[in-house]
């Protein structure tokens, strides 16, 4: 529960809902039969052991994997599949398990690059770079600049993203991901392999994030501890399979999740 | 470099994003391009050494400049948008047989009724000719949405192998011309008969300062990004909604069209009559030598690449003659193979990212130049 900054969201309007979806590769079932909802405005937490179908619940909802069945609806439009170009066109922005930032750019160019779908002067007047070009190149730095004070990364704007440590590579994948202003954000394990300082920061920056942008979030997280302060809802699979959703209480003393994180006594 | 950026505060985010934000940076580019526009007119007039004879401007400034360009074109495709190519020589011999064939007169019989374009000037020939390039460029580069890395290096080479044989058999080309060679039109820039050598080596200066300035804010712009961020970590990108379509055939359109310009050049400005052979593999493979040495994702490296590759042999062939060692021609050119190739290997050893990396690292180093850190 995120006692400190505000009530936890418990109703509202429904922003993504995710409808008996299945999604196999081959012969494995990665997904089967899931169904939940996330609502705008709250931070909501996919949790499961490994190989549960996290990350490919991800992939599903923004338009990287086609499920083979279910129906995706996102702000109020029902869909089968989603297009990767479609969903960031529609306001979905993600960051990945294995930091995926472009390795050959520095931190100002990958989060400007997170701008790309808002930058409309055709490439005509970038290659001329004069009036409404270069106007609009600067417009876009400043909202950049904007995100860089946000996660205090301005002393490393010039470095390329390849020799920085990989907590500050999180956040400037997470500065990639807000410069697409996003309605909903999907962080897949944004505190994998941080010591305990890192991740109390990250946390504060979901959470402001959340605050301030009032972007709704979804987020993977293997760290309970951080999985119950920050979320509103939890939603846990296990083999592909939906076995407990609600809130981080409820999830807690849940037997099955419980017995799916311990194991049971046969 | 021995100056810093210190004191030199930036007020504004157009100042911070100049190509050159530090102002001995700016000077020293302007100084380059005195030397390059004044300088060099200045010392051919005069006649003083090394401009005594036209040797210089024919066999070193005029190739590298050209060349240059073309490295710059490749250096989009393969150095930004991570594209391998092979087809260098063949966008380039497009772009010199299509500006031919403007430059001459384009005549298409067409059964009912013919097409016919009347003889066109050289300048809309040129930039005609490399919109050619980058149209085939396109059509070569749709495969490259499949296939990757080395197996798209072997599409690429399909164009060059096919337009090789195109322009040696289909003799519309060469205007019916019974030897397979063309002599290019005359350089007639608005009235203007480029013809001297220096007047060439302008042409030429020209040409690759524009394209170089119009190439460097592409690639620092969004579409540069796009192209960066597809060569880097292509699910990414495309989950931040580039699509991965317009940036690989945009990097390749761009691309072909810069080397269909220098093609021509090279053909019209350099070369003067011309055969295929002048475009062939050969040719592909200098270039892409030249972006790799040089610094693949650099608009300077393209520069240092191009002139490292075709000043070194010429230079090393002067020396044994300088010092006077009396060994055969022959001797000479291969001890140049032997050396060039030597350097080579060496250079990558040391430094796989090219000039361009050596240069960057050097800038850094002499930046905290004299403490170690």
């Amino acid at each position: 529960m995120r006692a400190p900054d505000g009530p936890p969201v418990t109703s509202g309007d429904v922003l993504l809902s995710i409808d008996n979806v299945s999604l196999s590769f081959g012969g494995v079932k990665a997904i089967s039969g899931v169904s939940f909802d996330i609502r705008k405005g709250e931070i909501r937490a996919i949790i499961g052991p490994n190989g549960a179908g996290k990350t490919s619940m991800l992939n599903i909802i923004n338009g990287f994997y086609h499920p083979q069945q279910g129906i995706i609806t996102f702000k109020g439009e029902a869909r089968s599949k989603m297009r990767p170009h479609d969903a960031a066109d529609g306001g979905i922005a993600r960051t990945f398990q294995n930091v995926a930032l472009f390795r050959g750019m520095s931190a100002l160019d990958n989060i400007m690059a997170g701008r790309t779908l808002k930058m409309k002067r055709n490439m005509f007047w970038q290659m001329l770079r004069i009036g409404p070009a270069l106007a609009e190149e600067v417009e876009h730095r400043h909202r950049v600049e904007e995100i860089i004070d946000f996660l205090k990364i301005q002393e490393i704007r010039r470095t390329p993203v390849s020799r920085l440590p990989y907590g500050l590579q999180k956040r400037v994948e997470l500065g990639r991901a807000l410069a697409m202003e996003p309605e909903l954000l999907l962080l897949d394990e944004p505190m994998a392999g941080m010591n305990i300082e890192e991740k109390e920061d990250m946390s504060r920056f979901i959470l402001d994030v959340n605050e301030h942008y009032g972007t709704t979030i979804a987020l993977i997280e293997h760290d309970m501890g951080v999985v119950m302060d920050l979320s509103d809802r939890v939603v846990v699979l296990d083999h592909g399979i939906k076995i407990a959703d609600g809130t981080p209480q409820e999830v807690k003393s849940n037997q099955a999740v419980i017995d799916a994180y311990l194991g049971v006594a046969h | 470099m021995f100056y810093r950026e210190t004191g030199q505060f930036k007020t504004s985010y157009a100042a911070d994003m100049q190509i050159f934000p530090i102002r001995q940076d700016r000077i020293a580019l302007w100084v380059v391009l005195a030397i390059a526009f004044l300088g060099i007119p200045l010392l051919d007039q005069l006649q003083v050494w090394p401009f005594g004879g036209e040797y210089m401007l024919r066999a070193i400034l005029i190739p590298f400049l050209i060349l240059s360009l073309a490295a710059i074109g490749l250096n989009i495709l393969t150095g930004y948008c991570g594209q391998l190519s092979l087809g260098s020589g063949a966008f380039m011999a497009i772009g010199a047989y299509s500006a031919y064939k403007f430059g001459t007169g384009v005549h298409i019989p067409l059964g009912l009724f013919n097409l016919s374009i009347p003889p066109l000037p050289v300048l809309p020939s040129i930039l005609l000719g490399a919109l050619m390039s980058a149209f085939v460029g396109i059509l070569f580069g749709i495969p490259s949405l499949r296939i990757k890395g080395l197996y798209l290096a072997v599409a690429t080479l399909a164009a060059q192998f096919f337009f090789d044989w195109v322009f040696i058999r289909v003799k519309w080309f060469t205007n019916y011309n019974s030897s397979g060679s063309v002599s290019a039109p005359d350089l007639n820039f608005f009235g203007y008969v480029v013809n001297t050598p220096i007047d060439r080596y302008l042409l030429c200066l020209v040409f690759v300062s524009i394209f170089a300035l119009l190439a460097k804010n592409l690639v620092r712009g969004n579409i540069g990004r796009q192209w960066m961020a597809t060569r880097d970590m292509d699910i990414a990108a495309e989950l931040m909604g580039i699509r991965p379509l317009y940036a690989k055939l945009t990097a390749f359109a761009i691309s072909s069209f810069i080397m269909g310009v220098a093609g021509a050049l090279w053909a019209f400005v350099y070369l003067g009559a011309w055969e295929p052979l002048a475009f062939s593999i050969d040719r592909s493979f200098q270039i892409l030598f030249m972006v790799i040495i040089g610094g693949l994702g650099s608009i300077l490296g393209s520069f240092l690449g191009a002139a490292f590759i075709l000043v070194l042999p010429i230079a090393l062939d002067q020396v044994p003659h300088a010092l006077g060692v009396p060994i055969s021609v022959e001797t000479v050119s291969h001890l140049v193979f032997i050396v060039t190739g030597t350097l080579i290997c060496w250079l990558l050893i040391v430094e796989p990212r090219g000039f361009a990396r050596l240069w960057l690292t050097g800038k850094e180093k002499l930046r905290l130049w004299p403490y170690p850190y």
